[in-house]
């Protein structure tokens, strides 16, 4: 098992002070910080390999070509997927927006749909919404249309509604694998089981998931995976969907243009091989690179550490917040179902003036409606405040959390 | 800390000229920010050309509160011509009155477009 505190020395930001106070940084769940490993890949790269992928024949263009591959093969060995199922995007937005589009487009029509949950992030529901809007022919008239599940009092999915939502028989059901706002690590493997079963495909948003937990995607089952390097100790910029070959092979691409042809004539072109066909354009190649770093990272550490480690800080975490008075803790209590993240409500204090004011002792926090709008309007609460940690996090970061929240009763007197 | 100094907390906790006026010289008109769940609603009673009463109401935090109601106050008595010649900086500088980080311009924004809105800036 690894010292957090040890870890800590790796990262170059969490040397800084933030207001006079050294900076306690407790919003890893919208960006994770860098290692200096992941820094140094990402410079070394443009320092003594960069040129263009896939094209040239002289020595830079191959090796940024070999180590742009190389990153794809340790992606797609990291998650148990095959390389050439791996699609290089810049984050998990992308990734779910490429396999809406380009799958979606194809094969929803009129009637058919799509089962997604309450608690997603926007960027697992808003593109299905838009290819919704896209099936309706002529425009304005019903299309195929959106079944959303709803979750329990404990914030988990509910599963008698999800096994109602799948009598629709849906063709897509769609969902995420650890929510960005409750933490609850949703039941990936029955739900995928049971959406197959149904008759549909299954795409999970991994982007809170990847960083934390050991990821499998032929023992969860599922056709597409989506996530995002820089939530796992990566560069901002690169991301992934991982999709079923025998799926990907059919599908339409997504982007269109150089770099995923094989023949282009004035008036038609034929398409490139997996994964080429949906990596349109010049690709992020030192943000794959710095991708393969933070991987290396993370596999050093060791993933079954990383978990035990977030459990560790997540139970923590819970059992001092539970201690503040006047604080209302999101999600499921069962400690073993949660990663990542704790959001709680300061009642009577508004979340950004929570927040601020924790900045003021140095302690970063997520605050507002973390990306998803629906949750929030389903629990009742208009903002909320979300501390979310990474393998840097230590319990004297979560105690200076606790002590900056005595400074938001001095100042508001509750 | 300074951005909750005494003034901006008594003006949360005590806002002044809360409220709705009602009537067929009232102008009024509201704006939010989805992203917080803030909302704010501005009411002027006009007599040739000057605001002889102002009232609002909303909710939110403690900055987009105080902001509300320090503008309220600076909004009584002023002439419309006035007004209209101050861009949003003046009407943040001048009507409100105190500074915040970028991250919170929303809260001190929501006010003064509001304000913008019914001068027609």
């Amino acid at each position: 098992m690894f010292d957090p505190r040890e870890v800590r020395k790796d990262f170059p930001i969490l040397q800084r002070e933030v207001n006079g106070h050294p900076l306690i940084y407790l919003d890893s769940g919208a960006t994770s910080q860098k290692p200096k490993s992941v820094l140094d890949a990402e410079r070394d790269y443009y320092e003594n390999h960069n040129a263009n992928v896939h094209r040239g024949a002289h020595t830079l263009g191959d090796e940024a070509t070999q180590l742009y591959q190389d990153a794809r093969e340790k992606v797609a060995k990291f998650i148990g997927g095959r390389s050439d199922e791996v699609i290089f995007v810049r984050n998990t937005t992308e990734a779910i927006n490429l396999a809406a589009y380009a799958w979606g487009l194809d094969n929803l029509k009129k009637d058919d749909v799509i089962v997604t949950t309450i608690m997603e992030h926007h960027a697992n529901l808003v593109p299905w919404q838009e290819v919704v809007r896209r099936t309706a022919v002529p425009a304005g008239r019903q299309g195929a249309r959106v079944e959303v599940v709803g979750i329990t009092k404990d914030g988990q999915v509910d599963m008698d509604d999800y096994k109602e939502k799948l009598k629709f028989k849906p063709k897509m059901v769609a969902f995420v694998h650890v929510s960005n706002a409750l933490g609850t690590i949703n039941p990936v493997r029955e739900m995928t089981k049971l959406a197959h079963k149904a008759g549909a495909l299954v795409l999970i948003d991994g982007a809170q998931a990847v960083p934390h937990m050991r990821i499998n995607v032929l023992e969860i089952g599922c056709d597409f995976y989506a996530f995002s390097g820089h939530k796992m100790l990566g560069p901002m910029g690169i991301g992934v969907l991982w999709g079923r070959h025998e799926i990907l092979e059919i599908m339409s691409p997504f982007l269109t243009g150089g770099g995923m042809i094989d023949e282009v004539f004035v008036d038609r072109a034929t398409y490139a091989e997996l994964p080429d066909k949906f990596e349109a354009g010049t690709p992020n190649a030192a943000g794959a690179v710095g991708l393969m770093s933070a991987i290396e990272y993370l596999e050093n550490l060791g993933m079954e550490n990383v978990r035990k480690h977030d459990l560790q800080i997540v139970e923590y975490t819970l059992e001092k917040l539970n201690k503040v008075t006047n604080l209302v803790i999101l999600g499921t209590k069962n400690t073993e179902l949660r990663s990542g993240s704790v959001s709680f409500v300061y009642e009577g204090v508004h979340a950004h003036d929570v927040a601020t004011i924790l900045d003021s002792e140095g302690v970063a926090v997520r605050s507002g409606h973390h990306c998803t709008m629906p949750l929030h309007n389903h629990l009742g609460v208009t903002a909320s405040i979300r501390a979310s940690f990474n393998v840097y996090t230590t319990k004297s970061d979560i105690d200076k959390l606790v002590l900056a929240l005595q400074k938001v009763k001095q100042v508001f007197g509750k | 800390m300074d951005l909750y100094r005494e003034e901006v907390m008594d003006h949360y906790e005590h806002p002044r000229n809360q409220g709705e006026l009602v009537g067929d010289d009232i102008m009024t008109n509201r704006d939010s920010n989805a992203s917080c769940g803030d909302m704010v609603q501005f009411y002027l009673k006009i007599q040739d050309g000057v605001i002889v009463d102002v009232k609002w109401k909303g909710i939110g935090c403690a900055i987009t509160t105080a902001s509300a109601s320090k503008l309220s106050e600076y909004l009584q008595g002023q002439a419309l011509q006035d007004l209209r010649k101050m861009n949003e900086e003046d009407l943040v500088k001048k009507g409100i009155g105190f500074e915040i980080n970028p991250g919170r311009i929303k809260c001190l924004a929501l006010s003064v477009n509001v304000v913008k809105k019914l001068l027609g800036n």
